[in-house]
């Protein structure tokens, strides 16, 4: 999937006030990767990934699937979306409704009968599967979000937003998923803030923040190398703790106190005092730049 | 066309599953069923009075079912955010538009047979019967509610039901009295006789969907003697599909333009 420069200015009000809800964004997604498209609520997430659905149209720019330009029904043919906040017809029940999609996706009608009852399968709903959706919970919802989304057996799956208002087994359920569908080779493309999940799932990640991409490429290049503190866990000896180096912080951890050193302190140094001093050192952890300090640095600076 | 029919015979199973459609329908068959009453407070004429209040009473509950269903056809699937789902499964816009179109006309079709059921079973109860008059009356009355919902989708592609409700019965107010202000139009001349006339060509004639009364060809059609021959019944069903077909390809133009925000 491709989208280059894209833009979507709306006009909004009586005096047809402009509002840009993105201004340029542009990124490649890889075939069999995983995604992620990160951003602050109100960056433009969305709007972007309904420009890629062809439910809203780019003031600028373009979009493609698989070389097929967004939106047409070749493209579509071969990607499963599933929205920010799942909304089906609730007066039906799931296998009614996969099976309405499998219809809209052209799957024949004996395919779609077995597709539809493993995905019903697959996402844990067999004992709900007569029931109508408007009996479900939200978790119920959005696992019959992502059947839908994979009626068409689709070579590129879309989540806005997948994890957003679940409970943690909801979540690594989520991200079980998504693993899941790469092991299949299907290329995953989501839309989330919750920066852990991103860590754990993501091959490549894209950063957008006021309508802009300010960053795009595999996490491990994007997070810097560089060695930010150090923290030491120590339990105080005979004769107390040693004392600490200039920047340096202490706080009380679970078991004894944790002192964070700054960048470019002498840890061997320390440590060196901690045992003249009778001190237990329980841990030594480095602290590198993680994915919720580049996001930060980013909006800082966007 | 087979995504034009899943799209179709889901809006009728939405509709089927409507309670207040049947409600709708409950106080229908109440009217109809209330010429029985009236026709035995009437000298001998029980039957003209079943036929008169029960073609009334399909008239009048089609066109505001038409009306309601209508203009919450496309508005509620933006407003439910369904269209969010739907949109991007390898569906063309104006399938969806079609396919929503034609599952309402399937949901009128059913409303009107029922309604039409028991009007004749009420006939058959006065010894009476369900002639060919009668069949050619309901089947104008459908095609006049094709052209309410037309005209009711075509407004819900850009607006909100209410403003949509109000156009639509607008419309349906003005369609049925176009004979009548044509003439008005006529008698008044100037400019203010091409803009009766301007008007009368866009809204739809629904005075031809209801001509009891009216005079045809050289008599008065009436649906207790002599009612409207084979060519009037081809032509209406031509202007009422034809009209219809023009106001819904200019509401798939509409949607297919907008953006889903």
């Amino acid at each position: 999937m491709r989208a280059d420069a894209l833009a979507k200015t709306f006009r909004l009000g009586f005096f047809r006030k402009r509002v840009e809800a993105v201004r340029d964004v542009g990124f490649d997604v890889n075939r069999g990767e995983v995604f992620g498209f990160l951003g602050p609520n109100g960056a433009g997430k969305t709007t972007t990934l309904k420009m890629l659905m062809g439910l809203v149209f780019p003031t600028r720019g373009r979009a493609e699937v698989f070389g097929l330009p967004v939106p047409s029904l070749a493209a579509k043919r071969r990607l499963g979306y599933l929205p920010e906040t799942p909304y089906f017809y609730d007066y039906l029940s799931p296998e009614e409704f996969l099976d309405l999609v499998g219809a809209l996706s052209d799957v024949p009608p004996v395919e779609r009968r077995k597709r539809r009852d493993r995905l019903i399968s697959r996402v844990g709903l067999d004992h709900a599967r007569g029931r109508p959706l408007r009996k479900f919970s939200k978790g119920m919802l959005q696992r019959v979000g992502i059947a839908q989304a994979l009626m068409g057996e689709p070579e590129l799956v879309v989540f806005d937003e997948p994890m957003t208002g679940l409970d943690p087994v909801g979540r690594k359920e989520i991200r079980d998923l998504i693993l899941e569908l790469r092991a299949e080779g299907r290329t995953v493309f989501y839309s989330t803030h919750i920066l852990t999940d991103v860590e754990l799932t993501c091959d490549r990640v894209a950063m957008v923040f006021a309508g802009t991409i300010r960053s795009v490429g595999p996490l491990g290049e994007l997070l810097s190398a560089r060695l930010l503190s150090t923290e030491v866990c120590l339990r105080p000896g005979a004769q107390g703790l040693p004392p600490l180096p200039a920047g340096a912080s202490q706080h009380r951890a679970v078991e004894g106190v944790a002192v964070n050193l700054p960048e470019g302190t002498d840890v061997d140094a320390f440590l060196s005092a901690a045992l003249a001093v009778g001190a237990h050192v329980l841990s030594v952890s480095s602290h590198k730049e993680s994915l919720e300090d580049l996001f930060i640095r980013e909006a800082a600076q966007a | 066309m087979r995504r034009v029919l899943a799209i179709a015979r889901n809006t009728f199973r939405e509709a089927v599953r409507n309670k207040i459609l049947y409600s709708l329908l409950f106080f229908a068959v109440l009217l109809i069923l209330s010429a029985l009453a009236l026709g035995s407070l009437s000298l001998h004429e029980d039957v003209r009075m079943t036929r008169d209040v029960g073609l009334f009473g399909i008239d009048a509950f089609g066109v505001l079912i038409a009306i309601f269903v209508g203009v919450n056809l496309l508005y509620k699937e933006l407003d439910l955010k369904t269209v969010y789902t739907i949109l991007p499964k390898p569906l063309h816009r104006w399938e969806f538009v079609l396919g929503k179109w034609l599952g309402m006309l399937m949901t009128l079709a059913v409303q009107l047979a029922v309604m039409g059921l028991v009007l004749g079973l009420t006939l058959v109860a006065q010894d009476a019967s369900f002639d060919l008059a009668m069949a050619k009356a309901l089947w104008l009355l459908y095609l006049n509610v094709i052209v309410v919902t037309s005209i009711a989708v075509f407004f819900s592609a850009f607006s909100s039901p209410f403003l949509s409700g109000f156009f639509a019965l607008g419309c349906f107010i003005v369609g049925r009295a176009v004979p009548d202000l044509r003439a008005l139009g006529k008698a008044s001349g100037g400019v203010a006789r091409i803009l009766f006339e301007a008007g009368c060509t866009v809204v739809p004639n629904l005075h031809l969907f209801y001509p009891s009364g009216a005079i045809v060809g050289a008599q008065v059609a009436s649906i207790h003697r002599d009612f409207v021959g084979a060519d009037y019944m081809i032509w209406t069903t031509l202007y009422g599909l034809g009209y219809s077909l023009v106001v819904l390809i200019l509401a798939m133009l509409i949607f297919r333009k907008r953006d889903f925000v």
